[in-house]
């Protein structure tokens, strides 16, 4: 029998396939929409086709009540937690940047949440931030990172919210910067809007989609903090853990 | 499935509090009609004791803005008082009101007003925030009726002898002013039991509250928001001393008897902040679906004046009214957080960030971290607004509220 997690976000709902072993077997990622159930449905739908499956599913994420199939609704927050520290396994801090928000976890040596913050109600530092910049440039979220790995330098961007940094970025192409330094500028935006949640004072693990499809995100953490590390497929964690708290 | 469980009792005072209330409106709306008594405006921590001895039926802007907030439709009257020149970030009570006003609008319309009483005069004092001289010059103006107000200083730390003669004074001054309209002149022995009344209201409102140290607590934080408008609109009167008996009484049995606010208490949580009038209703069933009871607040302790002694009538209104939590300085406001956590046996602390309310948010200066370095006790912040659900993201919130919880269970459990 396999066990499956669900992190039904704003931008993506992601599945985990979990074996006996408690290991993943295999991963899902489909676009939320505005249909949780139909999201969650595709997905269940792929790994039940040559698995057996454990009911209930175990769910984390904005739609986390919003699937049809009996399901063990979690905190996302602690889902990540749970993940995080089972790989670990030690006191870290984790940032998690997706599509709608952005998270800040403190976790100490036991595995439990000491402390944890959720970006305001603003999209400047989550995923929103690149996509609204990315649509107003015309270009597609991975040209966007390309874009961003010919820079030569870091333009400062000092607007704190979406539309003004859109305005911003095209006062600045006007006047001749390039876009790949102005993208780069985003990037730093964008985590220094993470940075400021609270102070990283242990390991440190970046995790989401967006750093997951925007790896230059991950680079410049890991220049900022030596002790940092991000691991593969990170915005599956939060899944993997909800299954990983009901074992 | 998760299972809902989010009853919560009923306290059986609310139906007195409706009788009580109602007759406060209708004396209200008596004094609109005939014109029989004046009518002051007053803040609603502004000197109400004065006001009540001179005669004056007495109408609470901040009231008025906490029923519009709980009517849930702040977000159609802001944008009218934003078109006016008053911005979206200053206090939603303020832009509620006056956006509703210009609509013509009132919950008190549901109560046979025709509008808002009319004001003869109006007195403010900000020891609360300088908002409230702002809004009450739009409705001088509007009405062309006097203005009077007592300046506080606010982020007071040592509260001086100085600070409280000087508020004295502006107190003593009120009344040549006051008498040029009311129908009665200034009356020491009145004032004295005004002060008598308030005093007596407002420890019987600290009991009130402090009951909430029992485990399980008889009241929540929800209860307490909604049956703190005796000791808003009526301090200073008989009709809040015998309310608050009232309510003392049945939490008092409800402590002998074994009930609790919220089912199955399990985590006990101190509100700082305001409250999401928009969403009471909302969060006292998320609370008690989560087995948490939120047992005290800064925000309903904030009508605790019980320094007011009438031997002393002016000084002690003058001390009283300085002594007030929001007009502290943050290290005053360290030491009554610190001295709350541990009389209501506090697991964790929710610090609401209201958008428009920075003088009632108390984590915009590092206080939680301090408070926390010295206490332990964990804590959350949340961002929303009094009145303005436009600023509140429930999804973003619930989920936090839920992890906070789970936060301090697994703490529990070490």
């Amino acid at each position: 029998m396999y066990r499956i997690g669900l992190d039904l976000g704003s931008s993506y709902t992601k599945g985990v396939l979990v074996n006996s072993k408690n290991e993943i077997i295999d991963y899902q990622l489909v676009k939320t929409g505005f249909d949780f159930k139909k999201a969650s449905k595709k997905i269940i739908d792929k790994f039940s086709k040559n698995h057996k499956i454990s009911y209930p599913v175990f769910t984390c994420g904005y739609g986390r009540e919003q699937t049809e199939i009996p399901f063990i609704a979690n905190s996302e927050i602690i889902a990540l937690a749970k993940a995080v520290y089972n790989k670990y396994k030690k006191k870290c801090s984790v940032i998690d940047i997706g599509g709608q928000d952005t998270k800040f976890i403190k976790i100490n040596k036991l595995g439990q949440i000491d402390k944890f913050k959720m970006n305001r109600k603003c999209a400047a530092g989550t995923g929103s931030f690149i996509e609204e910049i990315a649509f107003r440039l015309d270009v597609t979220a991975l040209e966007f990172s390309n874009i961003g790995k010919e820079a030569t330098e870091k333009i400062k961007i000092n607007s704190y919210c979406t539309v003004f940094a859109v305005s911003e970025i095209i006062g600045r192409i006007k006047q001749g910067t390039s876009l790949p330094n102005l993208i780069l500028g985003i990037y730093h935006s964008i985590i220094d809007r993470c940075i400021e949640l609270s102070p990283i004072e242990d390991y440190l693990i970046i995790t989401g989609g967006i750093p997951d499809n925007h790896p230059i995100i991950i680079d410049i953490f890991k220049e900022k903090f030596v002790n940092s590390d991000s691991p593969e497929k990170s915005q599956f964690l939060a899944a993997y853990g909800c299954v990983l708290l009901n074992i | 499935m998760n299972q809902e469980k989010n009853a919560i009792i009923k306290l059986q005072s609310t139906s007195q509090l409706r009788t009580t209330m109602g007759d406060y409106f209708n004396r209200l709306k008596n004094a609109a009609e005939t014109g029989h008594k004046k009518i002051a405006w007053c803040t609603s921590v502004g000197p109400a004791e004065l006001l009540y001895s001179m005669g004056f039926e007495v109408y609470f802007p901040e009231n008025h803005g906490a029923m519009l907030g709980v009517g849930k439709n702040a977000d159609t009257y802001i944008p009218t008082a934003v078109a006016q020149g008053y911005s979206p970030d200053i206090c939603s009570y303020l832009t509620t009101d006056i956006g509703a006003f210009l609509q013509n609008e009132t919950p008190l319309q549901k109560m046979g007003f025709k509008s808002i009483p009319k004001p003869d005069v109006l007195v403010y004092n900000t020891n609360q925030c300088r908002e409230v001289g702002d809004w009450f010059s739009f409705y001088a103006r509007h009405f062309n009726v006097p203005i009077l107000g007592i300046n506080t200083p606010l982020c007071i730390n040592n509260l001086t002898k100085s600070i409280v003669n000087n508020v004295s004074s502006q107190f003593k001054e009120l009344i040549p002013e006051l008498e040029k309209i009311a129908t009665q002149r200034f009356d020491i022995d009145k004032f004295k039991e005004a002060i008598s009344l308030s005093h007596e209201g407002c420890v019987l409102w600290r009991k009130v509250l402090e009951t909430a140290q029992n485990k399980p607590s008889p009241i929540n934080f929800f209860d307490a928001a909604i049956h703190m408008g005796p000791i808003v609109v009526m301090r200073g009167t008989q009709y809040a001393v015998d309310y608050y008996n009232i309510l003392l009484a049945e939490l008092k049995d409800r402590i002998t008897n074994g009930i609790s606010a919220v089912p199955n208490e399990k985590f006990r949580i101190f509100w700082e902040g305001m409250p999401l009038w928009y969403k009471l209703s909302g969060m006292a069933k998320l609370f008690a679906k989560l087995d948490t009871c939120i047992v005290a607040s800064t925000y309903c302790n904030s009508w605790i004046f019980d320094d007011l002694d009438p031997d002393d009538p002016f000084e002690s209104s003058a001390l009283a009214y300085c002594k007030l939590f929001i007009v502290r300085a943050d290290e005053i406001k360290e030491k009554v957080l610190k001295n709350m956590i541990r009389n209501f046996s506090i697991d964790g602390i929710i610090y609401h960030e209201s958008k428009t309310c920075n003088r009632n948010s108390n984590n915009l200066y590092g206080l939680q971290n301090r408070l926390y370095e010295k206490t332990k006790v964990p804590y959350l912040e949340i961002n929303g607004d009094l009145n303005d659900p436009r600023c509140f993201s429930e999804e973003q919130s619930v989920i936090a509220i839920e992890t906070f919880i789970s936060q301090l269970s697994s703490h529990a459990m070490q």
